[in-house]
């Protein structure tokens, strides 16, 4: 089974054109269109990265990936803003992500942003001597 | 304060012009004293002179009328012959032309030969010695001047006249001693000459006036020395005959009206006058009014003072002269007070109503009209207040137009920078959406060369909407400024560097004339250094080849009065400047007068926001066609 990036976001435009691209790039992708639904679904599913925007209506992308925190949920996340400036692509650490993609992005900058989290991730499990990550692509 | 200001100017008007009504007042008071009164004590003296000489004049003409007497022939013959109907009618018709009170001849051995008045012919023998006749007798002279006339001498002479001549004492405060009940003696002006025919001596002829109760003399001195002068309808004349220290003849009055006929003089004036002989001139209390006095002791043929002469004014017109001379002066203090006053108040209000008036103007500018109407502008320090305060406002209204065109640049710019949030996070979405499709649809491998032409524009174009959302999103984030230390001039060294190599393909110089002694700026190094490239970069696209473009740092103050001490960077470009119109917009969002797709015009609103941020300003000056100058003003370290 193909590993699964699970994009949260309001905009069914941004949803669309990011399963477009990561299905292209061999990806399963789950659709949240908020943070309630991203709540819901990680509840079956165990994706292997979250895609989340950082503005939505009732609860945005921070709050989102504290509340999962705090359920013990530890699933790499990327937050992708419209409203983005280089000091928002600085504070993503702290805001809980290990990466941040600015909108509008094109595809390679996806692909791109989404590989070297994933290189990140790998390594640090590495070096804590954990199970290889089964793969991508 | 404006009021007290006015009450304590008035008050210190009123209090000299207090001190000098009471300095003049006082010294009026003295004046009228000292020269009033010294001139009625003056005056009375002279008026006893006079009355004196006519007390003289009056002896001189008994004694006259006697002499002319004794030269007629028809007189001496009769003496001789005794004819006494003839003698008795030339004594009576003498005695009416002299008015004279007594008058008789007596022969050498003192017998009276015939005299006027009841006992004309008295029978020879022994009669109280008349001492007027008694020195001629002796002495063969004539003799004039005052005798003293006793009792007997007058009942011998003429009984009625006797009778005239007592006067009953006065008894009362003014006569303590009452040892003699009444004045019998009479005092006279009298004469007693010689008769000689040839060289015999054949008699003595006498005569004189009773001055006991005789009005006439005193009444005369009083009309013609004082001619009639009256005081609150009295005469303010008075003359007095005295015997010894008693009234005979006077027209001093008692309260009762009565001429005071029988009262004493004080025994003061009767111890100076008679006692000394000497002349009495003082104020002195009159039964009931103070007069102003001068007494004279009379002196008998025989040389005893018998008696005083008496003038005296009523000191109450002298007192009224000081009265009204007082009043006048008190009505000319009050009148002086309240010019004073007057004066003070217009005084005071023509120093306050233009401070009133920069009051009330003060008032205004407060509630924020800056144009207040304070009057015209007064002389002096007043005029000086205006002037400085007009100099305030003014100051207060250019700083008040800077301090609102700079809060509406920074409102411009928030609500831009709101604005550009906004639109940046809606367009950002779908703007995603067309990145994607396109940049999808150009990997695939089949496509037509011409609409993978059209895929082509249709992603740059989409590049250029991403960059011009992307300065949006820069110019309306409020970055924190990191601060630190700096050396000004080495960044402005490195900006210039990073341009040098685009200008020198352009064909524009770029120099930098570094200032001395620049005092350090503590700003956020990569902020500021972008503030400075972006104007240097402006400065060269506004330079056409061949201009030149120089850059110069140095010591500055802000243009305002406070001062404050910081570094100003100065652009200076040879390029084709800004037209007037357009140098109020230059640091508008979005303003640019580039080309499309050459600038997003967020440029210079960011540069200003950066600079504002740090607590500086930006300047610009240009002249359209030979150039521009920016001035970027960053306060010094201990300045902000």
């Amino acid at each position: 089974m193909k590993p699964s990036v699970l994009v949260v976001d309001d905009e069914p435009i941004v949803r669309k054109s990011c399963r477009l691209v990561l299905e292209a790039a061999g990806w399963q992708v789950l659709e949240a269109g908020s943070a309630a639904g991203a709540l819901a679904l990680l509840t079956s599913a165990t994706p292997r990265l979250l895609l989340v925007d950082l503005k939505m209506p009732f609860e945005d992308g921070t709050r989102l990936i504290g509340r999962l925190r705090e359920m013990g949920i530890r699933t790499p996340a990327v937050l992708m803003s419209g409203y983005s400036t280089e000091d928002t692509a600085r504070d993503a650490e702290r805001l809980g992500a290990l990466a941040f993609l600015g909108k509008p992005f094109t595809p390679d900058e996806l692909t791109d942003t989404i590989q070297r989290v994933l290189n990140r991730i790998e390594k640090e499990e590495d070096g804590h001597g954990q199970s290889k990550d089964p793969g991508h692509r | 304060m404006l009021y007290s200001t006015r009450s304590k100017l008035i008050a210190g008007f009123m209090a000299v012009t207090l001190l000098v009504g009471a300095a003049s007042l006082f010294i009026g008071v003295r004046l009228v004293d000292e020269h009033v009164f010294g001139e009625a004590l003056n005056r009375v003296s002279q008026d006893l002179n006079a009355a004196n000489e006519m007390y003289l004049t009056r002896v001189k003409h008994v004694k006259t009328s006697l002499s002319i007497t004794t030269l007629g022939f028809a007189f001496i013959s009769s003496v001789r012959e005794r004819n006494t109907v003839d003698l008795a009618l030339r004594l009576e018709r003498m005695s009416k032309l002299a008015e004279l009170d007594f008058a008789g001849v007596v022969d050498p051995r003192g017998d009276v030969i015939c005299r006027i008045g009841p006992n004309a012919f008295p029978p020879p023998g022994r009669r109280p010695a008349n001492p007027l006749t008694q020195m001629v007798l002796e002495q063969r002279v004539s003799v004039s001047g005052t005798v003293i006339l006793p009792k007997d001498v007058l009942v011998e002479e003429n009984h009625e006249l006797a009778e005239r001549a007592r006067i009953l004492l006065a008894s009362g405060p003014e006569s303590p001693s009452n040892a003699r009940e009444e004045v019998t003696a009479g005092m006279t002006i009298a004469a007693a000459v010689p008769i000689f025919e040839g060289s015999s001596f054949v008699g003595v002829l006498y005569g004189g006036i009773l001055l006991n109760r005789g009005e006439a003399f005193v009444d005369t001195v009083r009309d013609t020395v004082f001619q009639g002068e009256s005081f609150g309808g009295k005469s303010i004349g008075t003359a007095t005959l005295f015997l010894n220290d008693v009234r005979i003849a006077t027209n001093v009055l008692t309260p009762e009206g009565k001429r005071a006929l029988g009262t004493r003089v004080s025994p003061r004036v009767e111890e100076h006058v008679l006692g000394k002989g000497r002349r009495w001139t003082d104020r002195a209390f009159v039964f009931s009014d103070w007069y102003i006095t001068a007494y004279s002791p009379i002196e008998t043929i025989s040389g005893r003072r018998a008696g005083m002469l008496y003038v005296g004014v009523v000191e109450e017109k002298y007192a009224d002269i000081r009265r009204q001379l007082l009043t006048v002066y008190s009505l000319l203090t009050v009148a002086v007070m309240l010019a004073a006053s007057a004066l003070g108040w217009v005084i005071a209000s023509r120093i306050s109503s233009p401070i009133h008036r920069l009051i009330q103007a003060s008032r205004q500018v407060s509630e924020g009209n800056l144009t207040p109407d304070i009057g015209p502008t007064e002389k002096g320090e007043i005029g000086l207040l205006q002037n400085t305060f007009k100099e305030m406002v003014a100051f207060v209204g250019r700083r008040h137009a800077d301090s609102e065109a700079r809060i509406m640049q920074s409102q411009r710019q928030a609500s831009v920078g709101r604005l550009a949030a906004g639109v940046a996070h809606e367009i950002n979405n779908p703007l995603t959406g067309v990145l994607t499709y396109t940049h999808m649809l150009l990997r695939r491998s089949e496509l037509a060369e011409d609409v993978r032409g059209d895929l082509q524009v249709i992603a740059e174009a989409t590049e250029r909407v991403r960059k011009i959302v992307k300065g949006l999103l820069d110019f309306s984030r409020q970055t924190k400024i990191d601060p630190e230390p700096t050396d000004i001039n080495r960044l402005a060294a490195s900006a210039t560097t990073l341009i040098e190599n685009q200008a020198l393909m352009k064909g524009v110089a770029i120099r930098l004339n570094p200032g001395e002694n620049l005092p350090e700026l503590i700003v956020d190094r990569s902020q500021i250094q972008g503030v400075l490239i972006n104007m240097v970069i402006n400065a060269l696209d506004a330079t056409p080849p061949g201009g030149t473009i120089r850059v110069f740092t140095a010591s500055g103050y802000t243009g305002q009065p406070s001062g404050r001490k910081g570094v100003e960077i100065t652009i200076a470009d040879t390029g084709s400047g800004i037209a007037p119109e357009n140098l109020d917009r230059i640091f508008d969002p979005f303003f640019t007068t580039k080309a499309v797709g050459q600038g997003t015009g967020l440029g210079l609103a960011v540069s200003l926001g950066i600079v504002q941020r740090h607590g500086g300003h930006i300047r610009v000056q240009s002249e359209p066609g030979k150039g521009t100058r920016f001035f970027i003003w960053l306060p010094a370290k201990d300045a902000s």
